[in-house]
């Protein structure tokens, strides 16, 4: 009890000082308590989970929202997935005696920290989103990643949902031997490939041979099979048809529905898709799903819009198939535009900065709309490096390594030509910038409606 | 430009492509058009058979402990020509995986040994209960200077051949002897990426230079203005490493 009370007096003390409560107050508990999450663990009756590498805190708040519109719900905000940040969200839905006020948690967990907190919850659905390559340093390598997530599954009597599209993900389900739930795109949407993009999991992972693709999403996600052995795409029991504006979902038996993609991109069609998936197999009717959709906010850092003298649009990005979804994005934008990419080398980046030469920023140095690139942050000239000896001209490059000042110099340039600003940040400059960028809105005078926050 | 094209083999970057090896394989190509050079990069998938001949110039990248392992079996019917190649001078740049390749196995925490390329008098272990070797890295190389990067592996390497230079910060070969990577005729093998060449432009032209001499080009490589990639070596020296910094006056 007395770690939930600091855990909460934590959370006071921070936000009196405008500071970020998400993660901080958990850590505090669990210092006092360690086994503080199985406590919990024991009054909430149900658990469900979303882990992958890309798409999981969008994923998150989809489901969560769906879920949340027809009952109360514990889940932990702006990607604060490590044991530390689900304290922090079971502290916050707490009372000051401990009574939790939801019966239904929905976690945003971390792939290496899953194991830890998987027997601590009763978790009853898995929803995984995909198993690319991400921090290396952090996880070894990315056979390590699976080895962490069976090893977490194992510990749980869940039930699983996953991309039946990644065959990496097909493999964790294959292994598992657990009651399997698979979502994938509808089979003519497949492209043949264009760009020449990192792709994990190409090699059988039962046989070793290479895995045969009539098509393909992005990354390792397509039509593949194994010509050696019976390893091959699952037909998925949840198919999504990205229709732009809309994704139709299909499922044996009953009528499609045409959601709303409240976030654009084909990668937020896998989240819209695994949420949607997630939320048929917990039960969910569709008014709820529709509702969700509907109500949901965009978490900090997914083409999250502020309106200052120039629209900005803030994006997050971790490792190369995420980072290249982010420039596609950018880049589809056929307007002159600005771009700043931050790149901070902390714990939570990922202390290596390898992948920034994996991802395809020649999609960027090839775009000729792009103005100028302000690349800032711990390492910013590794940044500017990589976007050299991609071709981009030097003199459209600036280092500037104080985001605020990259910013303000960006600001500068975009507002005198009125053009756009993109911005890629890693991690630890995300929250920052959010921050910096929030207080840019609120004193600028014609503060407007297209600005939605996110920060409650 | 009346000059040749540099022929360089990327050798299974399907399979081992894990520490962006095409950082590496960028800042060979672009050191070299930027001279006026032209340059041709053969990806040498294992489906297709490496033609050694062609090649004035081999990048072996690396790969987890399961591609790795294909590799080993895939490359066994060259191994003879591959070494033979490697005593008449063809270039090689061998980084993590590939570098343990070159040796004679690399043995597993469960005891199990992967067979390499026995190119080299030089053998890999991941141990047992040991931790993975991760972290900034610099070293001091007698051509090159001082070579930087970052450093991810689980094995630790013994060898009986020239390293590739004296650590001045980080773990090397096997977090012990003090000294990383291996020099061998025209190899050159470390476990530094992050990666390598980009921000090691020195280290990247004495190995574009050696591929030019075996290629039977003899003129010497003109300068290019390196200046960003002197701010991002100072930059990451005085952030990561400052100890580094302060030891060397000049990089
Ligand atoms: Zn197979």
């Amino acid at each position: 009890m007395f770690a939930i009370w600091a855990g909460k007096l934590v959370t006071l003390l921070l936000r009196m000082r405008g500071k970020d409560a998400t993660s901080f107050p958990g850590k505090v508990a669990l210092r006092i308590s360690p086994k503080l999450l199985a406590w919990f663990g024991r009054r909430i009756e149900r658990v469900i989970v979303v882990t992958g590498t890309n798409g999981k805190t969008t994923t998150t708040s989809l489901l969560a929202s769906m879920i949340g519109h027809q009952e109360a719900i514990i889940t932990n905000h702006k990607g604060a997935n490590l044991a530390q940040g689900i304290a922090t969200a079971f502290i916050q839905a707490a009372s000051w005696t401990g009574k939790l006020r939801a019966k239904t948690a929905v976690l945003e967990v971390d792939e290496a920290t899953f194991p830890t907190i998987a027997e601590a919850l009763p978790i009853v659905v898995i929803v995984v989103t995909n198993i690319f390559r991400d921090q290396l340093d952090r996880y070894g390598e990315l056979d390590t990643t699976v080895e962490k997530l069976f090893e977490a599954i194992r510990k749980t009597e869940a039930c699983l949902v996953l991309n039946g599209d990644d065959p990496i993900s097909r493999r964790l389900g294959l292994r598992s031997s657990r009651k399997t739930f698979y979502y994938g795109m509808a089979r003519e949407t497949a492209r043949q490939d264009t760009r020449r993009q990192i792709r994990d999991g190409q090699f059988c992972l039962q046989c070793g041979h290479e895995l045969r693709y009539d098509g393909f999403w992005y990354g390792q996600l397509g039509l593949y099979a194994c010509p050696h052995c019976d390893f091959a795409r699952p037909h998925p029991e949840f198919i999504g048809t990205y229709l732009g504006p809309t994704l139709r979902f299909s499922e044996e038996g009953l009528p499609d529905l045409t959601l709303d993609m409240p976030v654009e991109g084909l990668y937020n069609a896998y989240n819209v898709l695994a949420a949607t998936a997630g939320a048929r197999v917990v039960g969910l009717w569709s008014e709820h799903i529709h509702a969700g959709l509907a109500n949901y906010v965009s978490p900090d850092g997914r083409m999250q819009s502020f309106q200052l003298d120039v629209p900005v649009k803030l994006n997050l990005i971790k490792n190369p198939t995420g980072c290249d979804s982010v420039v596609q994005a950018v880049t589809s934008d056929p307007a002159q535009k600005v771009v700043v990419i931050g790149i901070n080398d902390l714990a939570a980046d990922g202390k290596d900065v390898s992948w920034l030469w994996d991802a395809d920023f020649e999609m960027l140095t090839d775009d000729p709309s792009i103005v100028r690139v302000i690349t800032s942050g711990l390492r910013a000239h590794d940044m500017a490096l990589r976007l050299k000896y991609g071709g981009l001209s030097s003199h459209v490059i600036s280092v500037i390594a104080d985001m605020d000042e990259a910013l303000d110099a960006a600001l500068s340039i975009a507002s005198s030509q009125s053009l756009p600003i993109y911005i890629l940040t890693t991690y630890t400059l995300l929250h920052p910038t959010v921050q910096t960028l929030t207080t840019k809105v609120g004193s600028h005078e014609s503060t407007n409606v297209a600005y939605r926050t996110s920060v409650s | 430009m009346n000059r040749r094209t540099l022929h360089i083999a990327h050798l299974f970057p399907d399979l081992l492509n894990l520490y962006a090896d095409r950082g590496n394989i960028l800042t060979l190509t672009q050191r070299l058009r930027w001279r006026g050079f032209s340059v041709e990069v053969h990806e040498v998938t294992h489906r297709d058979v490496p033609r050694l001949s062609a090649y004035d110039l081999i990048l072996l990248g690396g790969g987890s402990d399961r591609e790795q392992g294909i590799v080993a079996e895939y490359l066994k019917g060259y191994k003879a020509e591959l070494k033979a190649a490697i005593e008449d001078g063809l270039p090689v740049l061998a980084i993590c995986g590939g570098y343990q390749l070159l040796g004679a196995y690399y043995q597993l925490p469960n005891g199990e040994k992967l067979p390499g390329l026995d190119i080299l008098n030089m053998y890999t272990s991941a141990g047992v209960g040991l931790p993975r070797l991760i972290g900034n890295v610099a070293i001091e190389t007698p051509d090159a200077g001082i070579v930087m990067g970052f450093e991810n592996h689980g094995g630790r390497t013994v060898h009986e051949h020239e390293p590739l230079g004296k650590v001045l910060h980080g773990h090397g070969n096997d977090g012990a002897s003090g000294f990383e990577g291996v020099r061998y005729h025209n190899v050159w093998g470390t476990y530094i990426h992050g990666p390598l060449l980009p921000k090691n432009p020195r280290l990247a032209d004495v190995v574009l230079t050696t591929a030019l001499q075996y290629a039977g080009v003899k003129e010497p490589l003109e300068p290019l203005d390196d200046e960003l990639e002197n701010q991002a070596r100072q930059a990451f020296l005085k952030l990561r490493m400052p100890e580094v910094e302060t030891s060397v006056p000049s990089l």
